[in-house]
């Protein structure tokens, strides 16, 4: 759902909070997940400065090209075949 | 609650998250806390932190139970936060300290399971954990230190044998036997703590000093007497004529004949201890699993030489020697009324066992085929002429 939630925003930056509202996971399912996907390179990150002042600078997230392509292999739903989630598991 | 205690609490909760994050994943602990702060709702703003607590906590603790582990081996090079089990496995392969400290706190594990399904009481649970840490902490001050040249090996089996000495004459006796200390209400056996280092150090050491040491620690097994460390040192020192043949072997190795033919004299009648002695028999009639438990944690204590010996050729005399003295002490065990190590109640075998990883190397030299000496090339070894040994 997560990578669903990214993919779906396109090349749009997302937020924690927003990403674990529209994917329904809670918080800490989604942020040990986001640090797998950049560390494996499916997922690029930036801290934004805030737009209104007085608020926190925030950090967001997007798929890369490579993060694309595993999230349309792998839809919501769609059981991942087991190679796959072999091969995830080693990298 | 107030709105005011509820964002309060949200706040902790991330710091508490960012002070236990490694470096590595510092950002994460920052955007955790920043995302916090920018959700309007209190509540959701509670929850949203906790939640982001107990999901990054484990991995934190993982990712700082590696460094500890790194630095307990003494390896500069760290283990990656993003290994994978295999790759922890190959590294702890290469690493025969680091393997032997796992196999420790394997066994010592297997040994509580055992005392707790037997009803031991809980302080001998409790006094097994603490030598373990006291152990691994001794290990990690050790393994600090600079690597050290052969008088200070030669120099510290002196001392150690005197301190074996000074326990056969004035340590506590029981039964015609002296071969304890009392040490702040415990009682502790000086020689499971300090032979087994004594001899695996002596493996790797030539010196003249080394080889007095070895012979002043034979003749104190004699006074004591103990039988089952007096055939550890004698079983060591032929394991060592084998597969490093010289003068200073051959004359320990004739000390510890004598000493241990001196034990065979007097008769042992020590009575077997619970939880300490022949529970190598008794824990299979609690349960095969209990027995299986103590069998397996007495294996693992093996498993550092074992390795050694098949995939560090450069140290073949240190792997044979350690694995030596356990085995010997294993047996004793096994036949005699003498403490079973690590997996049986006392400290003072898991405080020895600790020491005795100290002196294998850190890392083992994986470029030698195993195949490529004989055994009479094998004590010319570079690694075995300039110990990478440390004694502080």
């Amino acid at each position: 759902m997560v990578l669903a939630a990214l993919l779906d925003a396109g090349g749009r930056w997302s937020h924690g909070y927003e990403l674990a509202r529209l994917s329904d996971v809670k918080s800490g399912t989604l942020y040990p997940l986001l640090i797998r996907l950049e560390a494996q390179g499916y997922l690029e990150a930036e801290w934004q400065q805030p737009v209104e002042g007085g608020r926190p600078p925030r950090h967001a997230y997007r798929l890369t090209a490579s993060g694309v392509q595993l999230a349309r292999a792998n839809p919501p739903g769609h059981a991942v075949p087991p190679a796959d989630r072999r091969r995830e598991a080693t990298i | 609650m107030s709105g005011g205690l509820r964002r309060g609490l949200a706040d902790l909760a991330c710091r508490a998250l960012q002070a236990t994050l490694p470096p590595a994943l510092h950002s994460w602990g920052w955007a955790v806390r920043c995302e916090t702060a920018g959700i309007p709702d209190d509540t959701r703003a509670l929850l949203f932190a906790l939640s982001s607590v107990c999901g990054l906590m484990p991995r934190a603790f993982a990712a700082h139970l590696l460094r500890l582990f790194a630095a307990l081996t003494g390896n500069d090079a760290p283990f990656s936060e993003g290994s994978t089990i295999m790759l922890i496995f190959d590294a702890m392969m290469r690493r025969p300290r680091a393997l032997g400290i796992a196999c420790a706190i394997g066994a010592v594990v297997l040994g509580l399971a055992y005392m707790a399904i037997a009803g031991a009481p809980m302080r001998y649970l409790g006094i097994n954990v603490g030598a373990l840490v006291i152990g691994m902490t001794m290990l990690a001050l050790l393994g600090r230190t600079a690597a050290a040249d052969q008088r200070w090996a030669g120099g510290a089996i002196i001392v150690m044998a005197g301190a074996l000495l000074a326990t056969a004459i004035l340590g506590s006796e029981v039964e015609g036997a002296a071969r304890w200390v009392s040490l702040g209400g415990l009682t502790i056996q000086p020689s499971l703590i300090l032979l087994p280092v004594m001899l695996v150090v002596f493996s790797r050491t030539r010196s003249v000093q080394a080889t007095a040491g070895i012979v002043a620690a034979a003749a104190a097994m004699a006074v004591q007497p103990d039988r089952a460390m007096a055939g550890m040192l004698l079983l060591c020192l032929a394991v060592l004529l084998v597969t490093r043949r010289d003068r200073h072997v051959v004359v320990t190795l004739a000390a510890g004949v004598i000493g241990f033919a001196a034990t065979l004299v007097r008769a042992d009648s020590l009575p077997a201890a619970p939880y300490v002695d022949q529970i190598l028999y008794s824990s299979f009639e609690i349960h095969a699993g209990v027995g299986l438990a103590v069998s397996g944690g007495l294996a693992l204590l093996l498993v550092p030489a074992i390795v050694g010996l098949c995939r560090d050729a450069e140290n073949r005399a240190t792997s044979a020697a350690f694995g030596a003295v356990w085995f010997a002490s294993i047996m004793a065990a096994a036949f005699g009324n003498y403490p079973t190590p690590i997996v049986g109640y006392g400290g003072s075998a898991i405080i020895g066992y600790a020491l005795s990883l100290f002196a294998l190397p850190r890392l083992a030299e994986v470029h030698a085929a195993v195949g490529s000496q004989t055994p009479g090339t094998t004590d010319a070894a570079p690694s075995d002429r300039h110990p990478l040994i440390a004694l502080a």
